[in-house]
């Protein structure tokens, strides 16, 4: 841990001015794929009813004639503010809209990463093993390869096998009409097709740092000079993981919100995943707005993390 | 045998074999024994399994590698395995890897790793830093570095923090692989002198592994060979041309160092038709980068170069990228590693043509023509030459290579290290291929660090501290 | 493994590119019950308007593999193109938000650009946003690489054009890792193309669609399991298979060095 101090001042200044200018990027990224392509919020409101000039009102109406940067910079320093703006859709205020979906899927992503973590875990002391075993091979290629099956066939198979051919859960995943915790049963589709793929990600990137790490000639030196496999776990091994593993947490972080719009609208689990879905499906900007930028700025959060951390490469 | 008497037994083992996870035997080693108080030199030819046998002998092989025949004892009782045996290496054991300085722990203090092993064998709390301290100071390690991390050391003195945490607790068993080839001649000194403390205690076992013959000599008691002893190959000797003219003549060459600070080199050199210069130096004094600067790959800071040869004659810019066709074809350049000289994708005989066509000015089927009788003549017959690199040798790439510099009708060859990563029997013959065109006027310039074959050479050119020294000047008055 | 691999994938393609004439009915029109369980005429059963599955089957990979090839391939090339000029120059570029680029998933790109492009094109969009960066970053490091070699000293040597060095020494020495890459942009294209089908934001053709047949299909699991099974397997195998090719062929391309 020991670290010098010009080092150490610069990544603590240097790490969240990154952030803050990757959020920005990424705050461009997100406005001009949503508002600056082709089919603006004018013509998803009018919906081919509203004449050229109904649009052009529309368009001088809602700011959207001015110059693209300008519309960004008005749109970042509004949501600077804290305010997102209102959905088109329901004309209720966007944070209030997102806010109301966002415990369940709190519930559902929490249930999922509480899954995900002992998996992943898992699956590196396998990767360690197999690398202190046999050093010349790979090895995570199980992992590798489960990476490819698309989010999609394993929602289907869950389902197919848990619902269809057990019938232990029900195959959709509806919230009680009054709010409330959910029916624990309903969880375990949505929560086993989130967590499955997240882990296997986790184990293909971070098994191979495990095994990296295990080939690190100060290690096999100690397990040749008799140092017990326990202290060289502790004092070499897992201090180089910290850095890796927190990135490996961002990868997961980012798959569970990418995976939560999907799950979600597959099992008809009314959270914030399938509010980015139904507001994709009605073009209701504003709201696809907020929650892209919220999904990417959680993934840059952790990223923050993994950049204040001293890395042991 | 009582335990007594086996303690007069050091480390003994019969003839060890270790084999691979097929079933192939990777090591049938020798007899073993180190006597106590005495010290054992392992020695062999690398590749022959001496650190294999260290590791067969400590009863830890490389996952993979199981020891099929040959008990191993010590002090007259099998060396244990399993977590007796982890216990017993602990203990008893001070082992030194190859490349020792790599075996540190680069986030954890010298004066921590070597306390943690005086802890492991014995000592405790204040009383291992303290020895730890003493033994790192006795090493001349000053107190001021022990608290540095081995990346925060210079090379020299993370080995003899490593050497340190060997010769913690002067363990009964001493285990040195290689001590001097990972080690500079300081520390290497001082392993030595912590071997020669240990001779002649009845209760300290040395075995170390070596090439080296003088430590050898030195430092061991009994000696025991690990397979063959290669004969050292004859150097063949090579035409002399004597009064040829001057093709490539440099005078005032300076090439900066790329960090700055004082030249790199200053270089003035002749090179004659026909003849074979050979330039020797150290690693790092700056052999390549004075054959990528005469190839116009390398900006040097100032001089002058003058070629002359058959239909162009006079100064040479010093970028390839400023320099005419008919100068490119002339100076041609071939590196050392077989593998990054040809590229993958490409036919041999279709990397020869190229230049054919480019350079020389060749159509199509002439080029090919011309390539395939060129890669006949070094050697190289059709059926290969139809060969992507993948499915040639070391040596038939680097002939290759060789006839891709020449084709376009080269005068000068620069050869930077060619025959380095063959072995003896094909760089011979890469040699004799260099001497068939040397016949017929081509000059090659030729860096090496093989004595053997800068032998075959007309005139050796040393460089040292930056500067060239003509070796032996007879032979061109 | 990696030629058992590959041929699948190509059995997989040939057959996708062909279904549509083998169908045996029209997958468009009901000839059973709702989810009938599979019979002799209907191997695979029928699906929740009672159309049969396995006509389904053979006529609903093309639009899919297509647009996925298409996606893939714009990735491929972008992403190829960059790293060439991006290895030659010794630029560094991208390597500030590379980490950001691997942790979020391209689901949410996609989705986000789904907004104001029309499904499939967002599919293509986000392939090349999210892929494009990482295809250029392997060829980047491969080119780099191949820029130190003797061979391309030697076309320097010879007086070659940059571009002639780039395109005729280092492309093909490099070949096998845009082609491997072009594998993995695949898969991500195919998972994103079926992302996008199950959430109904593509216009799944009437014929069917093997994601868009997964979720119609959810609801009868107990039913007719094999009209979910069977196109769950097939992408399933589809993507491990090229996928497994593609890993296959970036250790070869950056393990050895030798492309014989």
């Amino acid at each position: 841990m020991r670290l010098s101090a010009p080092a150490g001042l610069s990544r603590a200044v240097l790490a969240p001015l990154r952030a803050v200018v990757l959020l920005a990027v990424v705050s461009v990224a997100v406005f001009a794929a949503t508002e600056l392509l082709p089919g603006d919020a004018a013509d998803a409101v009018g919906a081919g009813r509203a004449s050229a000039a109904q649009l052009a009102g529309l368009r001088a109406e809602r700011g959207l004639d001015r110059p693209g940067w300008e519309r960004w910079a008005s749109w970042a320093s509004a949501l600077l503010h804290g305010d997102a703006g209102r959905s088109l859709l329901t004309g209720r205020p966007v944070v209030d809209v997102i806010g109301g979906r966002l415990p369940a899927t709190a519930v559902l992503a929490g249930s999922a990463f509480a899954l995900t973590a002992p998996l992943v875990l898992l699956g590196c002391v396998l990767a360690g093993r197999r690398a202190l075993r046999r050093p010349g091979d790979a090895g995570g290629g199980l992992a590798t390869a489960l990476t490819a099956v698309p989010q999609v066939v394993v929602a289907a198979a869950l389902a197919a096998l848990l619902s269809g051919v057990l019938r232990w859960v029900p195959p959709v995943s509806l919230l009680p009409p009054g709010g409330g915790p959910p029916d624990p049963s309903i969880l375990v589709l949505p929560v086993l097709t989130l967590a499955l793929p997240s882990a296997a990600f986790g184990v293909a990137l971070l098994g191979g740092v495990v095994a990296d790490a295990l080939r690190r000639p100060y290690v096999t030196d100690a397990l040749v000079r008799g140092v017990p496999a326990g202290r060289v776990l502790r004092r070499h091994v897992l201090p180089v993981l910290a850095a890796p593993a927190l990135r490996v947490l961002a990868v997961v972080v980012g798959g569970l919100a990418a995976g939560g719009a999907l799950v979600e609208t597959v099992f008809g689990y009314a959270g914030a995943g399938e509010l980015l879905v139904s507001s994709v499906a009605a073009r209701d900007t504003p709201v696809v707005q907020l929650l892209g930028l919220g999904s990417a700025t959680a993934v840059l959060a952790v990223l923050l993390l993994a950049d204040l951390v001293p890395v042991r490469s | 045998m009582t335990a007594h008497e086996g303690a007069h037994e050091g480390l003994r083992a019969d003839r060890v074999r270790v084999t691979g996870p097929s079933g192939r035997v990777v090591l049938d080693g020798p007899g073993v024994h180190a006597a106590p108080g005495r010290v054992l030199a392992l020695t062999g030819p690398s590749g022959s399994g001496k650190t294999t046998l260290l590791r067969a002998l400590l009863g830890c092989l490389p996952p993979g590698l199981r020891r099929t025949a040959g008990a191993v004892r010590w002090r007259g009782r099998p060396v244990p395995t399993g977590r007796a045996g982890r216990r017993w290496r602990l203990t008893q054991v001070g082992w030194l890897a190859q490349d020792p300085a790599s075996t540190l722990d680069p986030w954890r203090s010298v004066l921590d790793q070597v306390a943690e092993a005086l802890t492991d064998r014995g000592a405790t709390g204040t009383a291992a830093r303290a020895g730890a301290a003493a033994l790192l100071e006795r090493l001349g390690l000053d107190p001021a570095l022990h608290a540095r991390t081995p990346g925060r050391l210079s090379g020299g003195q993370a080995q003899r923090a490593a050497l340190a945490r060997a010769l913690a607790g002067d363990p009964p068993l001493l285990v040195l692989d290689e001590p001097t080839s990972g080690l500079d001649p300081d520390s290497a000194g001082l392993a030595a002198e912590a071997v020669r403390r240990r001779r002649g205690d009845p209760s300290r076992v040395t075995v170390l592994v070596s090439h080296d013959l003088r430590l050898v000599e030195d430092l061991a008691d009994d000696v025991t060979q690990i397979g063959a002893v290669a004969p050292p190959p004859v150097p063949a000797t090579a035409p002399r041309p004597a009064g040829t003219p001057a093709v490539l003549t440099v005078r005032g060459l300076v090439l900066d160092h790329p960090a700055g600070g004082p030249p790199l080199l200053t270089a003035d050199l002749t090179v004659h038709a026909g003849e074979l210069v050979a330039l020797l130096g150290p690693s790092g004094s700056g052999k390549s980068t004075l054959l990528r600067a005469l190839a116009g790959l390398h900006p040097p800071a100032a001089g002058t170069m003058v070629l002359s040869a058959a239909g162009t004659t006079g100064p040479l810019p010093h970028l390839a990228s400023e320099r005419g066709h008919a100068q490119l074809r002339r100076v041609q350049l071939v590196g050392q590693n077989p593998r990054d000289e040809l590229n993958p994708a490409h036919r041999a005989v279709t990397a020869v043509a190229r230049p054919l066509r480019t350079l020389a000015g060749l159509g199509r089927a002439p080029a090919r023509a011309r390539a395939l009788r060129l890669l006949a003549d070094l050697g190289v017959d059709a059926e290969h030459a139809e060969r992507r690199p993948g499915r040639l040798s070391g040596g038939q790439r680097q002939r290759v290579a060789v006839a891709r510099a020449v084709a376009p009708g080269a005068a000068v060859l620069l050869a930077d290290e060619i025959t380095s990563a063959l072995d003896a029997a094909t760089a011979t013959r890469l040699l004799d291929v260099l001497d068939r065109l040397r016949a017929d006027g081509l000059a090659v310039l030729l860096s090496t660090h093989d004595p053997g074959v800068a032998a075959r050479a007309d005139r050796v050119l040393r460089l040292s501290a930056g500067a060239l020294h003509e070796q032996d000047v007879s032979a061109h008055p | 493994m990696n030629r058992v691999s590959l041929a699948f994938a190509f059995v997989v393609v040939a057959v996708t590119l062909l279904g549509p004439a083998l169908a045996p009915y029209d997958p468009a029109a009901p000839v059973t019950a709702p989810w009938q369980a599979s019979s002799v005429g209907h191997p695979l059963g029928g699906d929740v308007l009672g159309r049969d599955v396995l006509s389904r089957l053979l006529a609903g990979g093309r639009r899919l593999l297509v647009l996925s090839l298409v996606a893939a391939a714009a990735a491929t090339l972008v992403g190829t193109l960059g790293g060439l000029a991006a290895g030659w120059g010794g630029s560094r570029v991208l390597a500030a938000g590379a980490d950001l680029l691997l942790a979020v998933p391209v689901l949410l790109p996609a989705l986000v650009l789904a907004v104001s492009l029309p499904g499939d094109a967002a599919v293509v969009a986000a392939t090349v946003v999210a892929g494009a960066p990482l295809t250029l970053g392997v060829v980047r490091d491969a080119t780099a690489g191949a820029r130190e070699r003797g061979y391309v000293r030697a076309a320097r040597l010879r007086g070659e054009r940059t571009l002639a060095v780039l395109l005729r020494e280092v492309l093909p020495a490099v070949a096998g890792v845009p082609a491997a890459d072009l594998g993995l942009r695949f898969v991500t294209a195919l998972q994103l193309a079926s992302a996008l089908a199950v959430l109904g934001l593509t216009d799944a053709p009437a014929t069917g669609d093997w994601a868009a047949m997964l979720r119609e299909n959810l609801a009868g699991a107990a039913l007719n399991p094999a009209a979910l099974a069977a196109p769950a397997l097939l992408l399933a195998m589809l993507s491990l298979s090229v996928a497994a090719a593609a890993h296959a062929g970036l250790r070869h391309a950056f393990g050895t060095g030798d492309a014989s």
